[in-house]
């Protein structure tokens, strides 16, 4: 596994998808954090981590996460994660991040989930 | 990184802030409206709440204009003001001249805030590092898991690398496994590591009789050795080394490396070498469960693969004898292991004469089987219609040479019988001489010698046959050693005078029965020491007139 995160950026309608392939330790946590708010001040309001590329995270990506959603929550969007492997779903659920963001199996059942209307996504009339 | 500040809104009153504090003393629509307040009441164009985090004191919010730094560098803002409290600071810019003193009462509410948000920073932290402990405890109890798991190897090394860099915030980290004396590099995460560790090396030695571990800071008499930061893990300023598994012999090594915080990298303490350690103990473990659990599957396949290879070389020998009017004929086999290097063969022609042919390869197990295979083909297809023994030595002399590996040859006896007369027209090829015991109650036996070199040994190879003839009632044995070298726990060997005892003193018995003779005497001088050779007997007895 290389040293630095790699990310990839998706913009679609009225969703940004963010793709890591590495470790989110520091470095890779403030790399999310760094797209996360670019596309925050360009206005996306849902976000969606993949982390498919991603078997590792550590408590300090993991603090890095929870300023994240904690910032969507207080602009009022929404963020959810997909494609975790089982360690990293169970500590997101230890963790208390799952409480606050969407985890969902693969990117279909993200897309879906964060639709306006549906569970984690924003009102269907927003 | 400066930012421009957000258009502030009206000032709150006195009421609407006693409101919202009610809600949310330290919530974001209260602290807005407050730094509103003291915006209006210090008189200046913009200010900033700033909150010590980390030893910074970073940008919370911002408000009117004016542009405020993420960080306040230095506690200051160039051309502003700026006003320290209890937790953080207040800056301002475009303010009246003057003693620059804070207004009041909106200074002391802010401070209140800062403290009541700094608190409930701490109390996240707090439940943060709590709800870390859990999971460090379910990695534990997950690597403890694996024991009763049948994991496969490859995978829980991986997982178990994984989980002690997370575990630890650690930056990389490498595993090692033994061999022999040295440790060799399992995998590694983040970055390269070196590849081999040996033993003895006296930076090594000292690392592992310290117990849980060493931290190899830079600086320290570590760093100078070759597995100090820059050689075990090259880049790495801070390790933590653990063996796996307890003892004066470890069955690897866990090194993790730069431990991560918000504020960069430093070193590992001593409840990071207490977790890498308990971590590591039940590593060793569940890799130990696993390492068995794929020789138990590598031995299983083998046992398999031997299975089948026996059951084709089953199918080699004879299922029976064939009936040869005027005699009886029995042919035996009991290889050493699953698969072995003896092979016989009772081959009946058209015209009524039978080839009897006794051989043994040198080795034992899969080889030797795979040379009995070649041979059995290699006979089949190379007895010709005259029955020319020598010349049938000579062809199957060339196949083995073309057919087998330089350090591989075949003994082989192979003789064949006209039934109507008796006579017997052999070849030997370094095979131990038959036996051919006369009838009438006596001793006499005639030897078929060896006329030539085994099979395989060298190109060109000339073989002189030899006849017999078999009188009614006489008994004729061909074996392999594996019955005459039959040794006794004194080392003596069973010899070919025992085996003639045991032809004299059964030779009217039925040659089943002279079979289980030779077998349970061959046994009883082993006196218990396990078979090392294979055992292979045909016995052809003429009936008396």
């Amino acid at each position: 596994m290389s040293e630095s995160l790699k990310l990839e950026v998706d913009r679609r309608d009225g969703l940004a998808v963010i793709y890591t392939e590495g470790y989110i330790n520091n470095q890779g946590g403030e790399e999310i954090a760094r797209a996360a708010y670019q596309l925050i001040d360009a206005g996306h309001k849902t976000l969606l981590l993949n982390l498919t590329g991603t078997k590792i995270v550590n408590s300090i990506g993991i603090s890095i996460l929870i300023e994240i959603i904690e910032k969507m929550i207080e602009i009022g969007g929404r963020l959810a994660f997909c494609c975790l492997t089982p360690t990293i779903e169970k500590t997101f659920h230890i963790m208390g991040l799952a409480q606050y963001a969407g985890i969902y199996a693969d990117e279909p059942a993200a897309v879906r989930g964060l639709a306006p209307g549906a569970a984690d996504g924003p009102p269907a009339d927003a | 990184m400066v930012s421009p500040a957000g258009t502030a809104p009206a000032a709150a009153g006195w009421e609407e802030l006693e409101e919202l504090a009610g809600r949310d003393p330290a919530g974001r629509p209260y602290l807005e409206r407050l730094l509103a307040r003291w915006i209006d009441d210090a008189g200046v164009r913009g200010a900033a709440l700033y909150v010590e985090r980390d030893g910074a004191l970073r940008r919370e919010l911002a408000a009117g204009e004016g542009a405020f730094p993420a960080r306040l560098e230095g506690g200051e803002l160039p051309g502003g003001m700026v006003h320290r409290v209890d937790g953080g600071a207040v800056a301002s810019l475009g303010g009246p001249a003057g003693d620059g003193a804070p207004p009041q009462p909106a200074t002391l509410l802010l401070a209140s805030a800062l403290r009541a948000l700094t608190l409930r920073e701490r109390l996240k932290r707090q439940l943060f590092q709590e709800s870390y402990r859990v999971v460090e405890l379910e990695a534990l109890y997950e690597v403890g898991l694996a024991i009763a798991s049948t994991l496969d190897l490859d995978q829980l090394s991986e997982e178990i690398l994984l989980r002690a860099v997370s575990l630890l915030d650690a930056r990389r980290g490498a595993l090692y496994r033994r061999e022999g004396d040295d440790f060799r590099l399992d995998r590694t995460l983040g970055g390269e590591a070196r590849e081999t560790l040996v033993a003895g090396d006296p930076a090594l030695a000292e690392l592992l009789s310290a117990g849980d571990g060493a931290d190899l800071a830079e600086g320290g008499a570590h760093s100078r050795a070759p597995h100090g930061p820059e050689g075990l893990l090259p880049g790495a300023r801070h390790l933590l080394v653990v063996p796996v598994g307890t003892g004066p012999s470890p069955r690897g090594l866990l090194v993790v490396g730069d431990k991560e915080s918000r504020k960069g990298v430093g070193p590992f303490g001593a409840s990071d070498r207490r977790t890498l350690s308990m971590f590591a103990n039940q590593a060793a473990i569940a890799l130990e469960n696993a390492r068995l659990h794929r020789q138990a599957l590598e031995k299983e396949r083998l046992e398999r693969e031997l299975e089948l290879a026996a059951e084709i070389q089953r199918q080699l020998l004879p299922e029976c004898a064939p009936e040869v009017p005027g005699y009886d004929l029995v042919g035996w086999n009991r290889p050493a292991r699953t698969v072995g290097g003896d092979y016989y063969d009772l081959l009946p022609r058209e015209d009524g004469r039978i080839v009897l042919t006794v051989a043994d390869v040198t080795g034992k197990g899969i080889g030797a089987a795979l040379l009995v295979s070649t041979l059995h083909s290699a006979l089949r297809l190379s007895i010709g219609p005259t029955g020319d023994a020598p010349a049938l030595a000579a062809r199957l002399n060339r196949h083995i040479l073309e057919s087998s590996a330089a350090n591989k040859f075949i003994t082989l006896l192979t003789a064949e019988l006209d039934p109507a007369t008796g006579g017997l027209a052999y070849v030997n090829a370094g095979h131990n001489p038959g036996l051919l015991l006369r009838a009438g109650g006596g001793r006499e036996v005639v030897e078929l010698e060896p006329g030539g070199l085994p099979l395989g040994l060298l190109p060109g190879s000339a073989y002189r046959g030899g006849t017999a003839a078999l009188a009614p009632g006489d008994l004729l044995c061909l074996y392999t050693d594996g019955i005459t070298e039959c040794a006794s726990p004194a080392d003596d060997e069973f010899g070919v005078g025992r085996l003639v005892d045991c032809l004299v003193e059964q030779r009217a018995a039925p040659l089943g029965e002279l079979v289980a003779a030779i077998d349970r005497r061959t046994r009883e001088f082993a006196d218990g020491l396990p078979q090392l050779d294979d055992q292979t007997l045909i016995l052809l007895r003429r009936h008396a007139a």
